[in-house]
């Protein structure tokens, strides 16, 4: 199977199953869906001969069959067994996203988490419960040694104390179980301070700042609870955070959510850019239909223009040296992830868990709340273990959906929670999202090829 | 070649045999938090 597009002037050409990227002239792009189809030299030079020249056509043809030989191009999906027996493994868990604090200083208005609360009661996890957490996640991950904690919310720095205290314990017993404890942070901000940003630069791999973009964008989307807008009290705090953080080598992440009420969101970029940060991410909201500020079906094409302009941008930006990383145009095509941590989802349900500030555990902080989910909690362990083999066996093969898709190496068949969603199963797929997932797998390449060709010309 | 460019890139196929420890990092973990992005990360043992 392969994908071709065009973007950006670049003829593109994705050979799906090996991962090769080739960027071919005219000629060759015409030529491929006529050799796929199974069409001879000969034949394929009447049908072109029009447009190109002959020895052109030849030597294109010629061209793909080496190709082809080389396993580069054309090559068949021979994994379907192999995620199989992958997944049927015994399963560890490696990663947890701790709901430090179900309760928010802010009130936003896409929260999937409905200002923190989850459909639930406001709660603050309790010391006692993260650490049961923590043993748990430490007894069951097997001889894996990088372990993974997001503190997240709510609002996690509304329980600041006692995420100090955690990462204390985890480290106090990394040594003891030949472990490596990976925490994060996802926060709004409000409550940053010296202090805090001093213990995450020890601590924290990774900082996840929450931040919409331009102001009166950010402001509408994410005021405080008497309605006035968080820009100005946080965009100050974000910088210093983030310039500190890029001084000392670390990762951090200005990340945003765009709305139907932003589709330009490109601009937004170009402001967290402005203000000086250097790696973002902005995401499409994901919300019921109903809802205002939902991505509909007809935003698409906007959207997929505005990617397409970011691309071009970013590229400009680079070119200029002063160019910015934006997470969903990231990829390694050279040292990527093998295929099948590719090919066999996102983790949650398996080796990654949520828990609730009360020790529940779910299958993803997505599908906190809802109780159909529920697979156990910190003191009796994955008590619906039928659950967790529903979400262990949900893989790109289990996807009717991913099957034809050029994209499934790339997103690993997409979001469970967000399938659920939108059609009660977590085999199916989001069909926005896939349209934009898309769109951005198609532009990071193409930038790849861009800069290739700059590489080759300087 | 001179009518395709290839751009050096990791064959998917080679990593059926050393892939699969599971030490990278879980997606959602990274930045997005509401969607599934693997494609962007790096592999641990390539480091």
């Amino acid at each position: 199977m392969i994908h071709r597009y065009k973007n950006n002037g670049y003829n593109i050409v994705l050979d799906v199953n090996s991962g090769s990227v080739h960027v071919v002239d005219d000629v060759t792009y015409d030529v491929l869906p006529l050799f796929e189809e199974g069409k001879g030299k000969e034949e394929i030079v009447d049908s072109l001969k029009a447009q190109y020249g002959v020895s052109d056509i030849e030597e294109s043809v010629e061209e793909i069959q080496q190709l082809k030989a080389d396993g580069v191009l054309f090559t068949e999906d021979i994994y379907q067994q192999y995620i199989k027996d992958f997944k049927k493994r015994k399963t560890v868990v490696k990663a947890m996203c701790l709901h430090i604090a179900h309760d928010c200083n802010l009130a936003c208005k896409y929260c999937f988490a409905e200002e923190g609360e989850y459909h639930g009661r406001r709660a603050l996890m309790s010391y006692e419960v993260g650490k049961k957490a923590l043993d748990f996640l430490i007894e069951n991950s097997g001889n894996r040694v990088n372990l993974e904690v997001d503190f997240f919310g709510g609002e996690p720095l509304m329980n600041w104390d006692v995420v100090k205290r955690l990462v204390e314990y985890g480290r106090s017993r990394e040594e003891e179980c030949n472990k490596k404890f990976r925490f994060t942070l996802t926060t709004n901000g409000v409550l940053l301070n010296d202090e805090i940003m001093e213990f995450a630069n020890r601590e924290m791999a990774n900082v996840v700042l929450s931040l919409d973009g331009r102001k009166e964008v950010n402001d509408t989307m994410r005021p405080f609870r008497n309605g006035k807008g968080s820009y100005d009290l946080i965009v100050p705090k974000f910088q210093k955070f983030a310039k500190q953080r890029e001084e000392l080598g670390l990762s951090y992440y200005i990340r945003g959510t765009f709305t139907r009420d932003n589709l330009d969101f490109s601009e937004d970029i170009k402001h967290f850019a402005d203000l000086g940060f250097r790696q973002m991410s902005i995401e499409p909201v994901v919300g019921q239909p109903e809802e205002p500020y939902a991505i509909r079906e007809e935003d698409l094409p906007k959207i997929m223009e505005e990617y397409d302009k970011l691309a071009v941008e970013l590229l400009k930006r680079k070119k200029e040296g002063r160019g910015v990383n934006f997470f969903h145009f990231m990829i390694d095509l050279e040292q990527g992830p093998c295929v099948a941590k590719r090919l066999s989802g996102c983790g949650s349900g398996t080796e990654y868990l949520a828990v609730t500030p009360w020790g529940d555990f779910y299958p993803c902080h997505q599908f906190v709340g809802n109780e159909e989910f529920l697979m156990g909690n910190v003191d009796q362990g994955i008590t619906r273990t039928d659950l967790q083999d529903e979400f262990k066996l949900c893989n790109v093969y289990a996807k009717p959906k991913c099957r034809d898709c050029f994209a499934r190496y790339y997103c690993s068949g997409g979001c469970a929670a967000n399938a659920f969603q939108f059609h009660g199963s977590i085999t199916d797929a989001y069909d926005i999202g896939c349209e934009m997932q898309k769109k951005r797998v198609e532009c990071a390449i193409m930038m790849k090829a861009a800069e290739a060709e700059e590489e080759e010309i300087s | 070649m001179k009518h395709v460019k290839t751009l050096s890139t990791r064959n998917l196929k080679n990593t059926m045999v050393t892939g699969g420890c599971g030490e990278c990092q879980t997606s959602c973990q990274s930045a997005c938090k509401t969607s599934c992005t693997v494609g962007n990360q790096s592999c641990e043992n390539q480091k």
